[in-house]
């Protein structure tokens, strides 16, 4: 696929155009990223393709190399690896707090100790995911703002 | 766990077990010897005897999160090499049942190690209300934007 960017003036809307000669799983990856940066992700649920806001998204996961999207009530499959959606959501307040697991701090309500050295964390939804310890520095800079 | 995390746990783990047996010490000591006489070295014994006890724990060393059996068996693991290496400095006093003596250091050493695990505990909530409370004021200054 060739790529072409031509720089517009200000005045006129920007528009990602693609032309191609079928709609791949490659051109709709290239769509969910753009829409990402635009904090909409889109994730499948029964067979059905759903534009997700990132502001509703409590948590992302990672089980057996799929992407799960979790928001209040629903559970949507999305096809953008962890790493990728890491690197878009951070300045969304995304942060990586396990191996497998991105969460919206914005949806946390409180931070508790767990029994074995690592944190819990309380959603809003009532829901409690674990903080494991070698993320917890990463936790205190993003809470500082640094 | 990164190795500069457990070397600053054990670390911990030593002042904690310092303070508390200076403390068992005055009421074991209380209890069995009232009447011995100290001499300034004495101090030293309660530094070396939880060094002593911080440096065989150190096998319990773990890179990977343990799951919660995993972290009590290495609770127990510890605990009973700190009883083992106590029992094995400490020898009870002339004219004492040796047995109720170690029954009672037994005990002393179990309500110490408790003792300093609440206290890291206790550490560790202190350090959950201030990120609780600094994600507060984040999620309030997002809210404010």
């Amino acid at each position: 696929m060739q790529t072409k960017i031509t720089k517009i003036d200000r005045s006129k809307p920007e528009l990602l155009e693609i032309h191609c000669h079928c709609i791949s799983d490659e051109v709709r990856e290239i769509v969910a990223f753009v829409r990402s940066r635009q904090g909409q992700l889109t994730g499948t649920a029964d067979d059905r393709i759903y534009e997700i806001a990132v502001g509703d998204i409590f948590y992302i996961e990672s089980v057996d190399n799929k992407g799960f999207i979790y928001t209040q009530s629903n559970v949507f499959e999305t096809r953008q690896k962890l790493y990728e959606l890491e690197v878009i959501l951070s300045e969304k307040h995304f942060l990586r707090i396990s191996k497998s697991m991105l969460l919206n701090l914005m949806k946390v309500n409180s931070i508790k100790p767990a029994l074995n050295g690592r944190f819990i964390a309380v959603l809003f939804s009532g829901e409690q995911v674990v903080i494991s310890r070698k993320y917890v520095p990463m936790l205190k800079k993003a809470l500082k703002g640094e | 766990m990164t190795l500069k995390e457990f070397i600053l746990s054990r670390l911990q783990l030593f002042f904690f077990l310092v303070t508390l047996i200076l403390f068992a010490s005055f009421i074991l000591g209380s209890v069995f010897t009232p009447d011995m006489e100290l001499h300034y070295y004495h101090l030293l014994s309660p530094i070396i005897l939880a060094a002593a006890c911080v440096l065989p724990t150190c096998v319990t060393f773990y890179r990977k999160t343990p799951s919660l059996l995993q972290y009590i068996i290495r609770l127990l693991l510890e605990l009973s090499m700190i009883e083992a290496i106590v029992m094995l400095l400490i020898t009870p006093p002339e004219n004492s049942d040796r047995l109720t003596f170690y029954i009672t250091l037994g005990i002393s050493v179990f309500i110490i190690y408790v003792l300093a695990e609440i206290m890291m505990w206790f550490q560790q909530y202190q350090q959950s209300k201030k990120l609780t409370s600094q994600l507060k004021k984040l999620q309030e200054r997002e809210n404010q934007c």
